[in-house]
């Protein structure tokens, strides 16, 4: 188990704890107010400035010695924060993890509380200005979204069922858009999406200058290699460059470091010949999240 | 990881030709948006523009957000029908 579910699972998943999903956390924390503040401004979080540092350019600072560590650090740090929350310009206590089909489905039909709506990613708006409604949300957060209109998708009907919810989830999967389940902030579980890399601005940090804004899967693709044809189907459907092709075998290397285990791959193969295995069972990446 | 393209990028989106600064919307255009790769660019409003009003059309611009991670492929700048992208760097 990764340490989010060490410390906050109570003995499960972090995110299968129905608890982080309550409106009493929401009230607790204020969280009503510090929610409508963060998404009715929320796509100017990374370039405004918070203690004189935004993100423009961060790649470069990055790279300088020392000021590249500290960065790091301080990213991390505001990334895991489990304090209560202050500033809604800060991605304070925003950390996510990589989850299958199966996974999603459980909290659909068990953590979610309602009303689940579905709205337009912001990411993919951010970055290619394409409304995209794909991102599912619970409870106080579908109240807010329903207050702003630029993320209301236009002509779906977006106010879902539990039922609706996990066809819609499934659909995007089955397409290859990565699960991704999020505390935001931390303690409060509000959001279910399905990303995409380059676009989604929470895979961004670790995909591209490793820092850990959101863990590897509780799982990890294994390949039975005598059902596999050498189709080539799986390679494009893995978004973390994991599936090489050898044309010449007719088979598939997979680079286990690479592997998030989004379970994406299962979808593309008519062999069945790829699967998912507990991550903290596998040899060598018990503790690779 | 980052590819590691040599030198510092440096990537200008002219305010005058398009974004807040004139009646050029870029959330109609995206033309930069789309054709970068790597998604370098953010579509944003203008700080402060939502204690005014968060729906203004005349509020949203592009900033080049993720510069080291550009490829220097020059699309945006040849796509860009306003001539408002700008993309240059040291070796
Ligand atoms: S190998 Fe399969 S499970 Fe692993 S990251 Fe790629 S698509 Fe996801
Ligand atoms: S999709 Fe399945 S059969 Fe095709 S190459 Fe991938 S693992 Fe092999
Ligand atoms: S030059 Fe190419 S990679 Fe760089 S910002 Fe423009 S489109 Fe993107
Ligand atoms: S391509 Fe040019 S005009 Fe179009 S949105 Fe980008 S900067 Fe604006």
């Amino acid at each position: 188990m990764c340490d989010l579910c060490m410390k906050h699972g109570a003995g499960g998943k972090w995110y299968l704890n129905a608890e982080h999903y309550s409106n009493q956390i929401v009230e607790k924390y204020n969280l009503r107010d510090f929610l409508m503040e963060q998404y009715k401004n929320f796509e100017q979080i990374s370039v405004r400035k918070v203690h004189g540092f935004n993100a423009v350019g961060m790649g470069y600072k990055l790279r300088i010695p020392i000021i590249g560590r500290i960065v790091k650090h301080t990213a991390e740090k505001m990334l895991h924060s489990t304090n209560p929350p202050t500033n809604p310009f800060k991605a304070e206590g925003h950390i996510g993890q990589v989850i299958p089909l199966e996974d999603a489905i459980a909290i659909l039909e068990t953590c979610a509380v309602e009303p689940i709506i579905e709205k337009n990613c912001m990411c993919r708006y951010m970055a290619r200005g394409e409304k995209e409604a794909c991102c599912i949300n619970f409870g106080v957060m579908s109240e807010i979204i329903d207050k702003l209109p630029r993320f209301i998708p236009e002509k779906d009907k977006y106010f879902l069922t539990r039922k609706q919810a996990v066809e819609r989830f499934r659909e995007h999967n089955r397409k290859g858009y990565i699960g991704t389940i999020w505390f935001g902030p931390y303690p409060y579980i509000n959001n279910l999406c399905s990303c995409a890399n380059p676009e989604c601005a929470g895979l961004r940090p670790r995909l591209d200058y490793g820092i850990k804004s959101i863990y590897k899967a509780e799982y990890i693709v294994h390949y039975h290699e005598d059902e596999c044809n050498g189709c080539g189907a799986c390679v494009k459907f893995c978004q973390f460059g994991a599936i090489e092709l050898d044309r010449v075998r007719k088979k598939i290397t997979i680079n286990l470091d690479k592997c998030f285990g989004c379970g994406l791959c299962r979808h593309a193969c008519k062999q069945n010949a790829l699967h998912m295995a507990p991550r903290d069972e596998t040899p060598g990446f018990e503790k690779d999240y | 990881m980052a590819n590691q393209i040599k030198g510092k990028t440096k990537i200008t989106i002219d305010y005058t030709r398009c974004g807040d600064g004139v009646d050029v919307d870029p959330r109609e255009c995206r033309a930069c948006l789309k054709v970068c790769k790597p998604a370098v660019f953010l579509l944003h409003e203008t700080l402060g523009a939502v204690e005014e009003n968060p729906y203004d059309p005349k509020k949203w611009r592009i900033t080049a957000l993720w510069l080291d991670l550009c490829t220097r492929c020059m699309k945006c700048v040849e796509s860009c029908p306003a001539g408002a992208v700008a993309v240059t760097w040291k070796e």
